[in-house]
C-alpha cells in the first residue's frame, strides 16, 4: 500500500520549530520533503540539546526530531540566483511552507503571485504569529511573545506568581499542527480543480480560541475568573506530589464514585458534603486536602494502576524515562529507533496517529545540505547555476 | 469556490472538547456534520453552562457546547439500542467519515466496531481519537484533558525554573488533538479514494501530543540526562522571560535573540549604554547575569501598561508581547482586524460572538454557517430526508424511545 501523502512534493523554506514540525509531518505520511536551508543551516542546528553536550549543527536533538525524513537543499535566497533556483522548485511543488515575517518572506522570494505564476496549483502555505495582514503582522514574535499573545500564558502558572509559558515550544508546535491541517485542506482543493492557494495562519488566531470554556463563559455568560490556578485547580482536577513523583487527576462528575473506591475512600460516597458535583465545590478545600493526602501516601505507578482498574481518571507525570519505558507505548510501536550518520541511534515519537503498519516513515534527518546537488541537478540547474544558487564559488 | 470538504458527510459521536473541536473544524471548511447523540447520553457540555437548570431549554444554551458546536446538524439516537444501533448503521452507510472518541472499547461493545461498520460501508474513513489509543495494555483506561499532557511528558518538562512539574492552565490536551482531526481525515479521504477501501485512523491523543515535545525524548534517548523545567527562561537566549506591567497582575513577554534586538531594547528604555555593558554585551554574558539584567527591565516595564510597552519595543525591532487575558484576547486589534469572532445568532441562547474559523484558505474559506443544533434539532432532516424513512416508521423511532426531541434531563446530574 502506498504511503498517504505518496505523490506530493513539498518545499519547506522555513526555520526553527514550526514550519519544520508540519514538514515532518508531511514526510513522514510519505511527501517528499525537500528543506531549503539558508547556508550554514537551520537556526534549529545551532540550538541544542546536542548528543553529548557538543554544539555541532548534525546533533541537535531539536533539529534531528523535526526534520525527519527530508532532503537538505543549502540556497542562498539573499541572492537573485538562489531566489531563482528556488522558483525552479517551485515550479514542480504541491506545497511550499514558510514561517517568515510577511516582508522578509516577500524578500527571501516568497510571493504568492509569483509563485502562483509559474504553479498555479501550488498551495503556500505561511504560518506566522499574526497573520499576514493587520496592525501587527510584521511584529517580531517567537514561541514565548506568541504564547502570551495568545492567551495560555495568562491562565498557566501559580496565582501569586508571574505567567509561565508551559515546556519546549508549544507555541509552535501548536502553529505546525494547525498548519498541517489546513495545508491538507487545501490540497483536497487543489487535486480538484488544479487551483492552488495561499493559506494564511496565524498562530495567534489558532491559540486565542482555545482557552477550554474561557472565551465562550466570557463572550456569553460575561464571566471571567481573572486567575491563574496553579496545579491546584480543585479537588477533581489537578496535579499532587506522590511517594515518588506526581499523579494528575482530571474527575468529571460520574467519575467521583470510581475515583473514591480507587483512592481507598469509599466512604466519601456515603459522605453528604460530597454527595453531589454541587456539594462537592461547597466543600473542595475538605475534599482537595484529602485527595493530597492520598496522593502523599501512593507510588505514582501504584496510583495509575489503580485509577486503571477501578476506571478513574488517574494518571502520573511521566518523565521521557517513563515514556521509554511505557508498557502502553511499547505495546504500540509507538517509539521508533533510527540511526543518523553523526548522531548515531536514538528514540524518536512515530506518528501522530495511527493508520496501518505502512503508513509512516522512519528515515533520519538530513545532513546540511545532502541533497543540494541531487535535487537542484534534476531541478536542471547547471553546475555554475548551482553554486551561484548556494552561495558558493560561481 | 466551493469548500475543502464540500459533499463530505461526517457522523459525529465526539463529546465534549477533543473531538468536537475536530468535527467543528470539519464543518467551519464545508462538510456536512452531524452530531448524534442519545436522549439519555446526550453530551455532558450541556449541562456545563451555568444556565439553571428551571429554565426553558437550558441543555440548548451552554455557551461551551455551543462555542465547540457550531456548523453541525443534531440526531437523536439511541446506540444502546438494537434499533437506533441499525440506523446510525444505515446513516454511516450514506456517509463518508465517522469520528469518535470514546474510550477504547465502547464502540466494540455498541456493536459498532471498525470490522462492523466496514460491512456498513465498505469506503468509511473511520477516525477512532481515544487517549491512550485502541490497543495496548492502558487502552481502556479513562484518561481526559489534563491527564493527556501528564501522559505525553509535557508536565515534567513545565513549570517554574528549579520548581515542580506544573500543568498548563487549561486542558491542553483536548485541542491539541482537536486540531489534528482534519489532516488525519484529509489523509483518510485521499487514502480511500486511491485504495476505494476503509481507512480506520487511530488518534491516541497521548502520542499526538508526545510529538510535540519529541526533542526533549530524542535528548533523552541520546544523552540519558532529564530535563528540568525551565520556566520563561531559554537554553540560551535572554532576556527571555515576562516582567511585571502597569496595573494589577499585567505581564509583558521579552524575548531578545540577537545582539541587535537586546541593543533595541536597551534603546526603547533610554538606556543605550547597557548594550556595551560588559555585563549585557552578548548572549553569553547576558544569559551569565540574567537576573541582573531582568532587575534592570523589570524597572522600566512596570511604569508602562503592557500593550504600550509592546508597542514601544517593537518600534525598536524587539520580540515583544502583552500576556494577554481573556477579555484582552477578544478585544485584540489584530485579532479584530483578522476578523477572529464574529456574531452569531442561536435560536435558544440569543445573539453572541463566536469566533470564526482560524485558518485563513482565501480561494474556499471556511464559514461560520450555522449556530450549535439544539438538541434533536436535525431528527427530521436525517431520518426522512437522509435515511428515507416514511412517517411511520419516524413514529415507531420516537414510540420506542430510539430518539426524541428533547434529551432526557434526569441522565446528566
Amino acid at each position: 500500500m502506498p504511503l498517504p501523502l505518496e505523490g506530493i512534493r513539498v518545499l519547506e523554506v522555513g526555520t526553527f520549530v514550526s514550519a519544520p514540525y508540519c514538514g515532518r509531518l508531511f514526510a513522514g505520511y510519505g511527501a517528499e520533503v525537500i528543506k531549503v536551508e539558508p547556508p550554514g543551516g537551520d537556526l534549529a542546528r545551532a540550538h541544542g540539546p546536542f548528543k553529548d553536550g557538543e554544539p555541532n549543527p548534525e546533533t541537535s536533538a531539536l533539529f534531528l526530531y523535526l526534520n525527519t525524513n527530508k532532503q537538505s537543499v543549502e540556497l542562498d535566497l539573499a541572492s537573485q540566483a538562489g531566489r531563482d533556483a528556488l522558483l525552479r522548485l517551485a515550479a514542480d511543488a504541491d506545497v511550499i511552507i514558510e514561517n517568515f515575517r510577511p516582508g522578509d518572506a516577500r524578500a527571501l522570494g516568497l510571493e504568492y503571485e509569483r509563485l502562483r505564476a509559474v504553479n498555479p496549483r501550488l498551495v503556500l502555505v505561511s504560518i506566522t504569529a499574526y497573520g499576514q495582514e493587520g496592525p501587527y503582522a510584521e511584529y517580531r514574535s517567537n514561541n514565548l511573545i506568541a504564547f502570551a499573545m495568545g492567551g495560555q500564558m495568562f491562565i498557566t502558572g501559580d496565582p501569586d506568581r508571574e505567567p509561565v509559558k508551559n515546556g519546549g515550544y508549544q507555541a509552535d508546535y501548536q502553529g505546525g499542527l494547525n498548519a498541517f491541517s489546513a495545508a491538507n485542506l487545501a490540497l483536497l482543493a487543489a487535486e480538484r480543480d488544479g487551483e492552488g492557494q495561499h493559506v494564511d495562519i496565524s498562530v495567534q488566531h489558532c491559540m486565542g480560541p482555545i482557552l477550554e470554556a474561557g472565551i465562550p463563559f466570557y463572550s456569553y455568560n460575561g464571566m471571567w475568573l481573572g486567575q491563574r490556578r496553579g496545579n491546584l485547580m480543585s479537588s477533581f482536577m489537578g496535579v499532587y506530589p506522590c511517594l515518588d513523583g506526581q499523579v494528575g487527576v482530571h474527575v468529571m462528575a460520574r467519575n467521583f464514585p470510581p475515583f473514591a473506591r480507587a483512592t481507598g475512600h469509599p466512604e466519601w460516597l456515603e459522605d453528604e458534603r460530597f454527595a453531589t458535583a454541587e456539594s462537592r465545590r461547597e466543600h473542595d478545600d475538605v475534599l482537595m486536602a484529602e485527595v493530597i493526602a492520598w496522593a502523599a501516601g501512593v507510588t505514582k505507578k501504584e496510583a495509575y494502576a489503580l485509577g486503571g482498574e477501578h476506571r478513574a481518571p488517574i494518571t502520573f507525570i511521566h518523565t521521557m524515562k517513563d515514556l521509554l519505558e511505557s508498557p502502553q507505548l511499547a505495546s504500540r510501536g509507538y517509539l521508533r529507533r533510527i540511526d543518523h550518520p553523526v548522531a548515531g541511534e536514538a528514540t524518536y515519537p512515530g506518528p501522530p496517529w495511527w493508520m496501518g503498519p505502512d503508513a509512516w516513515r522512519d528515515g533520519p534527518a538530513p545532513l546540511l545540505g545532502e541533497h543540494t546537488e541531487a535535487v537542484l541537478g534534476e531541478a536542471g540547474l547547471s553546475a555554475a547555476e548551482v553554486a551561484a544558487a548556494t552561495g558558493g564559488p560561481a | 469556490m466551493t469548500a475543502p470538504l464540500a459533499g463530505i458527510r461526517v457522523v459525529d459521536l465526539t463529546m465534549v472538547w477533543a473531538g468536537p473541536l475536530g468535527t467543528r473544524l470539519l464543518g467551519d471548511y464545508g462538510a456536512e456534520v452531524i452530531k448524534v447523540e442519545g436522549p439519555g447520553q446526550w453530551d455532558l457540555l450541556r449541562g456545563l453552562g451555568g444556565i439553571p437548570r428551571t429554565e426553558p431549554r437550558w441543555y440548548n444554551r451552554a455557551a461551551y457546547f455551543n462555542h465547540n458546536n457550531r456548523n453541525k446538524y443534531s440526531a437523536a439516537i439511541d446506540l444502546r439500542q438494537e434499533a437506533g444501533r441499525d440506523l446510525l448503521l444505515q446513516l454511516l452507510a450514506k456517509s463518508d467519515v465517522l469520528v469518535e472518541n470514546y474510550r477504547a472499547n465502547v464502540m466494540d461493545n455498541l456493536g459498532l466496531s471498525f470490522e462492523e461498520v466496514r460491512q456498513a460501508n465498505p469506503r468509511i474513513v473511520y477516525v477512532s481519537m481515544p487517549g491512550h489509543g485502541k490497543t495496548g495494555p492502558e487502552a481502556h483506561y479513562v484518561t481526559y484533558g489534563t491527564n493527556v499532557e501528564q501522559l505525553a511528558g509535557l508536565v515534567s518538562i513545565s513549570g517554574y525554573e528549579g520548581g515542580e512539574p506544573l500543568k498548563t492552565g487549561f486542558s491542553y490536551g483536548d485541542p491539541t488533538s482537536g486540531i489534528a482531526v482534519p489532516a488525519a481525515v484529509a489523509l483518510g479521504l485521499r487514502q480511500r479514494d486511491r485504495t476505494g477501501e476503509a481507512v480506520h485512523i487511530d488518534l491516541a491523543q497521548r502520542e499526538n501530543l508526545t510529538g510535540f515535545v519529541g526533542e526533549y525524548l530524542v535528548d533523552y534517548s541520546m544523552n540519558g540526562e532529564p530535563r528540568t523545567p525551565a520556566g520563561n527562561t531559554h537554553p540560551h537566549m535572554a532576556p527571555h522571560g515576562v516582567y511585571r506591567s502597569a496595573g494589577d497582575d499585567r505581564w509583558i513577554a521579552i524575548a531578545c535573540e540577537d545582539d541587535e534586538q537586546f541593543a533595541g531594547l536597551c534603546r526603547a528604555m533610554q538606556q543605550p549604554e547597557l548594550a556595551d555593558d560588559a555585563r549585557f554585551a552578548t548572549t553569553a554574558s547576558r544569559k551569565a547575569n540574567e537576573q541582573e539584567l531582568d532587575e534592570v527591565i523589570e524597572a522600566w516595564t512596570s511604569r508602562l501598561g503592557h500593550y504600550e510597552a509592546m508597542h514601544v519595543l517593537q518600534r525598536h525591532g524587539v520580540p515583544a508581547g502583552a500576556v494577554l487575558t481573556i477579555p484582552e484576547v477578544m478585544s485584540d486589534p489584530q485579532l479584530r482586524s483578522r476578523g477572529a469572532w464574529s456574531e452569531q445568532v442561536h435560536p435558544d441562547a440569543g445573539a453572541w460572538e463566536v469566533e470564526t474559523p482560524p485558518w485563513n484558505l482565501p480561494r474556499t474559506p471556511g464559514h461560520a454557517r450555522l449556530p450549535a443544533p439544539c438538541f434533536g434539532e436535525h431528527n427530521a432532516y436525517v431520518f426522512r430526508d437522509v435515511l428515507g424513512l416514511d412517517e411511520e416508521a419516524i413514529a415507531r423511532l420516537y414510540a420506542d424511545g430510539v430518539t426524541a426531541d428533547e434529551p432526557n434531563v434526569q441522565s446528566h446530574t
